[in-house]
């Protein structure tokens, strides 16, 4: 149980893939990644066995070089710990990177070695985001996710994929960048405060004389910029769309389903863990952003025709409503908005698998061109039903909870302005109508109606597509039956953040 | 014997260079031809023996000799020795460079190594007659090392640093005079002690203003930068290596002491210093990016990444001037990295242009991966030096007071549009591009190509382990 193998395990194992050994072997290549990569998901669930979710500290490690820390002088180390919320995190990302590998098999056709090291590296920065106990440790694997998030969309991508990579690229870096200099200001007012130089983000603590609300909100805001790009909240969404478009499958299904959780899970650590009061403040302002983001994502989605294009600004719909649970600043909106992110990165995750299938059989994704899919595909329409309607909240599926519970939260929150929180959570409910409406036109107009000539003679799912979509299926159904299962593992850390807001 | 002792506690490794200088000079003079293939050992063998010098030097705190012209201490030694790092390769890459069109080379390494002299003299110099004549020393080797190239364009730069130059000279020599004029003495230690006794007026505010203007010039900062793209295309590039590297460290140096100080007085200084570096990074930033040409394009780069430096040096205080110095010693490796992958492909007979790179990774993905880690390191990606060096420099804006917040999010801006041009020529590599694909650089193991690799592993190794050079830098600032 060594958080440093869990999350340096894969950089490793992608260094071996770039030996020349494997150059050309591109089935060897795949075999090995998958094997590889269904031991790494076995030994992240086992971490759930000693893990205590009332602590901060679960199996807490460091690295060290040759006995001395990373960057001693300034306080910054590489320690590592997990508390639940990052525990569910990184379970999650280890299956998401198991089904990925599975389904890169016929979507990556060319320099397979560069494939896999590329997207067991960005794992690793994945991983090391989740586990990082100092703001320095998670920004320095933060940036690095990028690298490799770049080629993999510019290189296997299509289309503008050059354009889309270097349009997210600059996108998160230049968010990431305001992030350093919210970090700066935080690990500032801990120096000042305690004459200390330290940024572990469990002993950083302020007091108001060293730094006044005014500078905590400033701080709050320039952290905030770099999630919001990520998460993404609707004025710096715009790569997104593009990104998701461009990229091969595989890797829009780790964007949504791991990527954009990054952003929600750094508003959970740094802006309602560290700055409480300062995220008290802009509650009432996120949240007007937030409902911004399920309103104008949704109707962006209504009217695409391409069908990768409807998933991904659903994606930014759905976590509009996560940053609305936030808002709430209680720990029924916040577990609500956990849980939502668990049910989006596998409910997103399939979908863009469904679209990629769907894509790679029939060789188009406009809705047009598409239609009564279920009569020559009836596995694919069956899963694609079952996930769509998860997504839309349909109760006994996963997103339920974690709807009903942000609505919940958002209502009962009892923190400024909270007439307008009420407001906007009861019109987001009325919202969610319209994301009823495209998901369901999307399975209407794929899988129903018409049948197109060309598409009569198409097979149903191979193996290994069934295999990925069977997975997600079988946890949208279980998570959304006894959701309990993961709310009480996350409920006792949530109830740690939320103290800090003393109510 | 004070000047014997002097010169053994003080000035060992100029002593060095300067016989290399008088070698050089004598062998150009009757072995031109026939022997030029020695000249480059020779200059070698000088470089190394002035950095294997400065082991000897004394180093008890501070060190004056001269009637306190020159001083020697922890911080002369550092930056004595990261000047000579530099040198040492840039005399490595410019041999194909210097040879393939004349066999002038004696006088190309001469005019090479007496411009080291020169900055290692800038560096230590603790008066500002001998910092004049120091300068002037610099810049008369570096117009002629621009003019060695042949051909119309090298002339020109040559001229246009000429007339730059002696602008800012002449300014930075205004503002000595008036503060010859405040204080009747040519000494830092002499004028630190009149300011101590004094209170500063605006007289004083006008001449160190001035002065500092005038050293700007060679960091390539604003009002003097205008030469910047011209001089790096227009020269050979291992000289454009050189201006980017060796009188960039000697006048960060100089410009350092100074700050720390006989202008620590000042509030307007450093206000005008900021607002000077924000402007010029956004200028040559914005800059870099309609460049077609890779050496303008890292022309642009060399003055932004200045001017981060002089943004966090204007703020004195020993915290930003370690940062500093952590920025200085990667960037020099990453830049130097950069310059030899340049002068790989121009050895190559590729042409310099962003296009000319395409298809490079399929054909070199040793080449493209080192050359790229060097990038990203400009850049700030993580697991390179540049990551930290930019987190540490831009700890040490934050920490110098909230005041300074706007400024830095102009500067973070600019940062932002840097990575984009340095992404952009990564992506170029990797660009398929048919008539080129098989195009393999030939000469894997060419001093450039190994300069190459071990910069981009100096930059991983701090990237990953940058404690030990993080305490250096601390160490040597605080003795400054």
């Amino acid at each position: 149980m060594d958080l440093r193998i869990l999350v340096f395990s894969p950089l490793i194992f992608s260094m071996l893939l770039l030996l020349p050994i494997f150059s050309g072997k591109s089935v060897l290549i795949r075999r090995f990644a998958k094997i590889f990569a269904s031991l790494h998901f076995l030994y992240s669930i086992s971490f759930l066995l000693f893990f205590d979710n009332t602590s901060t500290d679960n199996y807490i490690t460091e690295i060290t070089f040759f006995g001395q820390k990373w960057l001693g002088t300034l306080g910054v180390s590489l320690s590592m710990s997990v508390d639940s919320i990052s525990l569910l995190m990184v379970i999650l990302t280890s299956l998401l990177f198991l089904l990925v590998c599975v389904a890169s098999k016929g979507v990556i056709k060319t320099k397979h070695s560069l494939y896999y090291a590329l997207i067991f590296i960005l794992e690793t920065s994945v991983l090391g985001v989740f586990c990082s106990r100092d703001m320095f440790e998670f920004f320095l694997f933060w940036e690095l996710e990028l690298v490799p998030m770049y080629f993999l969309i510019s290189l296997w991508g299509s289309g503008l994929a050059k354009k889309s990579a270097m349009k997210f690229l600059l996108y998160t870096f230049i968010g990431s960048l305001f992030m350093l200099c919210g970090f700066l200001m935080l690990y500032n007012f801990n120096f000042i405060a305690v004459s200390e130089l330290t940024a572990d983000i469990y002993n950083i603590t302020f007091n108001y004389e060293a730094a006044p609300i005014y500078l905590q909100v400033i701080a709050s805001i320039l952290v905030i910029l770099g999630f919001a790009v990520k998460l993404p909240i609707v004025p710096f969404h715009s790569w997104l769309p593009s990104a998701h478009v461009d990229a091969p499958t595989p890797v829009s299904m780790l964007l949504a389903g791991i990527l954009l959780k990054m952003g929600a899970y750094g508003i959970i650590r740094f802006n309602i863990q560290m700055l409480p009061d300062a995220f008290l403040i802009l509650c009432p302002y996120l949240a007007v952003f937030a409902f911004v983001n399920i309103v104008y994502a949704a109707v962006l989605a209504y009217g695409q025709t391409d069908i990768k294009k409807i998933v991904a600004y659903s994606s930014i719909s759905v976590m509009g409503l996560v940053l609305l649970g936030f808002c709430s600043a209680n720990s029924l909106g916040i577990c609500g908005s956990i849980f939502l992110m668990i049910a989006h990165g596998i409910i997103s995750a399939g979908l863009f698998f469904i679209v990629g299938v769907v894509y790679s059989k029939t060789g188009t994704r406009q809705i047009i061109q598409l239609g009564g899919l279920a009569s020559v595909m009836p596995n694919l329409s069956t899963f694609a039903v079952i996930l769509t309607l998860g997504s839309i909240g349909t109760p006994l599926l996963i997103s339920f909870a974690g709807e009903f519970l942000v609505f919940f939260g958002a209502f009962v929150s009892s923190f400024l302005n909270s007439y307008l929180i009420q407001i906007i959570s009861l019109s987001s409910i009325l919202v969610l109508v319209l994301s009823a409406i495209y998901t369901l036109k999307l399975v209407h107009s794929v899988f129903y109606g018409n049948l197109p000539e060309q598409c009569r003679m198409l097979n149903d799912i191979a193996v290994h597509e069934f295999l990925i979509l069977f997975t997600l299926s079988v946890l949208t159904i279980i998570l959304g039956i006894i959701p309990m299962c993961i709310i009480d593992i996350l409920v006792p850390s949530v109830q740690m953040i939320t103290g800090t807001f003393g109510g | 014997m004070g000047f014997i002792t002097d010169i053994f506690n003080s000035l060992l490794s100029e002593v060095c260079l300067l016989l290399t200088v008088f070698v050089l000079a004598i062998f150009s003079m009757f072995y031109n031809v026939k022997y030029h293939k020695i000249s480059k050992w020779i200059a070698l063998f000088g470089v190394s023996a002035a950095l294997v010098s400065l082991k000897f030097l004394q180093l008890e705190p501070v060190y004056y000799s001269f009637s306190e012209a020159i001083i020697s201490d922890t911080f002369t030694v550092f930056i004595k020795a990261l000047i000579l790092i530099s040198s040492f390769i840039i005399i490595l890459l410019s041999k194909k460079n210097v040879t393939k069109r004349n066999h002038k080379t004696f006088q190309f390494y001469l005019l090479l190594i007496s411009a080291v002299l020169s900055s290692l003299f800038v560096v230590s110099s603790n008066d500002f007659l001998m910092l004049t004549v120091s300068l002037e020393f610099l810049s008369f080797s570096i117009y002629f090392l621009i003019a060695y190239k042949k051909g119309y364009n090298s002339k020109e730069s040559s001229f246009k640093y000429i007339v730059t130059n002696s602008f800012s000279t002449a300014i930075y020599l205004f503002g000595v005079s008036y503060l010859y004029g405040i204080t009747s003495s040519f000494n830092f230690n002499a004028i630190n002690d009149y300011f101590m006794q004094n209170e500063p007026t605006l007289l004083y505010s006008f001449a160190i203003i001035f002065i500092s203007l005038g050293l700007l010039f060679k960091l390539a900062i604003l009002p003097f930068a205008n030469w910047v793209l011209d001089v790096y295309e227009g020269s050979a590039t291992s000289v454009a290596a050189f201006i980017a590297t060796v009188p960039k460290i000697a006048v960060l140096a100089i410009l350092a002491r100074l700050l720390c100080f006989i202008m620590g007085n000042s509030f307007e200084l450093p206000v005008i210093l900021i607002c000077l570096a924000v402007v010029t990074a956004f200028w040559a930033n914005s800059l870099a990016i309609r460049q077609k040409s890779i050496l303008r394009i890292f022309a642009c780069s060399s003055s932004a990444n200045a001017s981060y430096m002089l943004f966090a040096l204007s703020l004195m205080s020993v915290y930003n001037l370690s940062t500093v110095l952590f920025y200085l010693t990667t960037y020099i490796f990453m830049n130097l990295g950069i310059f030899a992958a340049i002068i790989v492909l121009e050895n190559s007979n590729y042409a310099l242009s962003l296009q000319s790179l395409r298809g490079l990774a399929y054909s070199n993905p040793i080449f493209t991966l080192a050359f790229a880690i060097c990038l990203f390191g400009l850049a700030g990606f993580p697991i390179t030096s540049g990551f930290i060096a930019k987190l540490y420099l831009l700890s040490a804006i934050v920490r110098s007071g909230v005041v300074f917040m706007p400024l830095l999010i102009a500067l973070v801006i600019t940062m932002v549009i840097a990575c984009y041009y340095y992404t952009k020529i990564v992506k170029t590599m990797f660009e398929k591009e048919n008539k080129n694909i098989n195009e393999i650089l030939p000469n894997r193991t060419s001093s450039p190509s190994v300069t190459l690799y071990v910069c981009a592993l100096i930059t991983v190794i701090i990237g990953i382990m940058p404690a030990m050079l993080i305490e250096l830098c601390k160490f040597v600032a605080y003795n400054l």
